[in-house]
């Protein structure tokens, strides 16, 4: 297992962002957290730019598909048509249970799609699971 | 305005009432082209005039005609010969010919006429009055047809614009209303201890009623996915289908002490998302709309009639009041109330639209107190 997993979560909805922060104080192994608001802000975060100026490479990308600017489907494509990142496993964390975008996402390489629970329990459940997978369960490029 | 004749299926909302339609007049003798070209100006329709067959086929091949008067007798291509050539294209097949004869007049002619497809036979010399008021005619019935086309296509268009604005509602109305009942959970956890039952109560009303709201935004969902994305056929195993339904109702079926038995469940091309989506739905209501008098008893059968497959799902439930049947496929209809029947009026509306999608169709027999049957019909895909 690794010592601690850090996640990029690129998510626009203050409540979501909120409810995996709280989700994720329990989670094994530890996460450290950094949070893009947008496609955008999540390129800044991998390029170590502005506010994420000093910051590390994510282990991890949760990503949301509905957002302003550059929305998750489009970052999605930036992160797997480049060389340098593409081997970032991107888990989709989204509202949308429709089949054209889990379609849509899985062939833009995303490495999972996860649909965000309803339940409020189940939801931080849900998210420990994706970490506890990909921080223990699954071996990540170093 | 070009000459082209839009294509009828794609026939843009605003085009009829712009151009006015279109009489060809075909004789090989100028002064006839002349004399009928002035009885019918008034009639209001753009006339075009050819003096022989072969130049009526090049224009009816690039121009859309609400009618054709067609003289019989002339040289190289008659009457007939260039009704029947028209007739081939199928712009022109519900194009009304009208043929004006001085000669040929015996019943045989006019026999043939009608063979070919024309909707009548003048003989010359012509009755101005008449033959105008049979032109009118066929240019009202012209009009009203492009009038009602109009209408469908600006109805379609508008049926699709509603869709649409369904469909994003509520794929953008999923993530609020999870947030209210995720944070009606979070506060429960968080200040629990601090919380009068009241206030408990109140966070649990809020709870309750966001998750009836998202099955209705989810129905919605499904319902408008109908249509827009595309219906994938494959070899569907009917029993395996009513097997993993069953198997999600179990917990209803043990607590209720119901039987749900089947027979005869075909494998067949078909939509597996689309048997599924009926299944559930009509195995769920057959358990959901009972009383509590009796165990409920459902049977999902089925046989072959000609070229459909016919699904019966019948129960012995509380039946379908005769005053309701009519409305019972349109959508949001419910006629119980919540706490009594719970659902949100969707359910079968997107049964009978993916059914029709698929070819085929559904129906209800029903007697309140007794039970009902859900008839459901399917083409075999090969």
């Amino acid at each position: 297992m690794r010592p601690q997993l850090d996640i990029l979560l690129v998510e626009d909805n203050e409540g979501d962002v909120e409810m995996t922060r709280r989700a994720l104080t329990t989670a094994v192994p530890p996460v450290r957290m950094t949070v893009a608001n947008n496609g955008n802000q999540a390129l800044e975060c991998l390029h170590k730019e502005g506010q994420y100026e000093g910051g590390k490479t994510p282990d991890l990308i949760l990503l949301d598909i509905n957002m302003p600017r550059m929305d998750g489907k489009a970052f999605l494509n930036v992160v797997k048509e480049s060389t340098e990142f593409r081997s970032i496993p991107v888990v989709m964390f989204t509202s949308s249970e429709s089949p054209a975008d889990i379609r849509e996402c899985f062939e833009r390489h995303a490495n999972g799609y996860v649909v965000k629970p309803f339940d409020g329990t189940e939801y931080a459940k849900t998210l420990r699971q994706v970490v506890s997978f990909w921080g223990s369960t699954s071996e990540l490029p170093s | 305005m070009s000459a082209v004749t839009p294509n009828r299926s794609e026939y843009a909302p605003g085009m009829a009432g712009v151009t006015p339609p279109r009489i060809l007049i075909v004789d090989d003798r100028r002064e006839n082209l002349l004399a009928t070209q002035a009885l019918l100006r008034p009639l209001g329709a753009e006339i075009i005039t050819a003096d022989s067959g072969e130049k009526a086929l090049n224009l009816v091949l690039k121009t859309e005609f609400a009618i054709v008067l067609l003289d019989v007798q002339m040289p190289v291509m008659d009457g007939f010969e260039t009704a029947q050539l028209m007739k081939t294209r199928p712009s022109m097949a519900n194009v009304p010919i009208i043929f004006i004869t001085a000669i040929s007049k015996e019943d045989h002619f006019a026999t043939q006429a009608a063979q070919i497809g024309a909707v009548d036979y003048i003989f010359k010399p012509i009755n101005p009055d008449i033959l105008k008021s049979k032109v009118s005619v066929y240019l009202d019935l012209y009009r009203q047809r492009e009038q009602i086309l109009q209408l469908n296509a600006s109805l379609r268009q508008s049926n699709e614009e509603l869709e649409r604005f369904a469909y994003v509602c509520s794929h953008d109305m999923q993530e609020p209303v999870r947030m209210m009942n995720s944070y009606a959970t979070v506060l429960t956890e968080f200040a629990g201890d601090e919380l009068s039952d009241d206030s408990k109560r109140y966070l649990d009303y809020i709870r309750d009623n966001a998750v009836r709201m998202q099955k209705m935004i989810r129905d919605i969902l499904n319902f408008s996915r109908v249509g827009r994305e595309e219906v994938k056929l494959e070899v569907v195993n009917c029993r395996e289908i009513y097997d993993e339904v069953v198997h999600e109702f179990h917990d209803t079926i043990v607590r209720k002490h119901a039987v749900v038995m089947s027979d005869g469940l075909p494998i067949l091309k078909t939509s597996p998302t689309l048997m599924r989506v009926l299944l559930q739905n009509l195995v769920g209501n057959a358990l959901k709309f009972q009383d509590g008098s009796q165990p409920p008893e459902v049977s999902v059968t089925a046989k072959r009639e000609g070229h459909l497959w016919r699904f019966d799902v019948a129960d012995n439930g509380i039946g379908i009041d005769p005053a309701f049947s009519s409305r019972l496929f349109t959508i949001f209809q419910r006629f119980h109330r919540e706490d009594d029947y719970p659902g949100t009026g969707i359910g079968l509306s997107t049964c009978r639209k993916f059914v029709r999608l698929c070819g085929g169709d559904m129906s209800f027999t029903s007697r309140p107190g007794e039970g009902s049957v859900f008839t459901f019909t399917l083409p075999d895909g090969d």
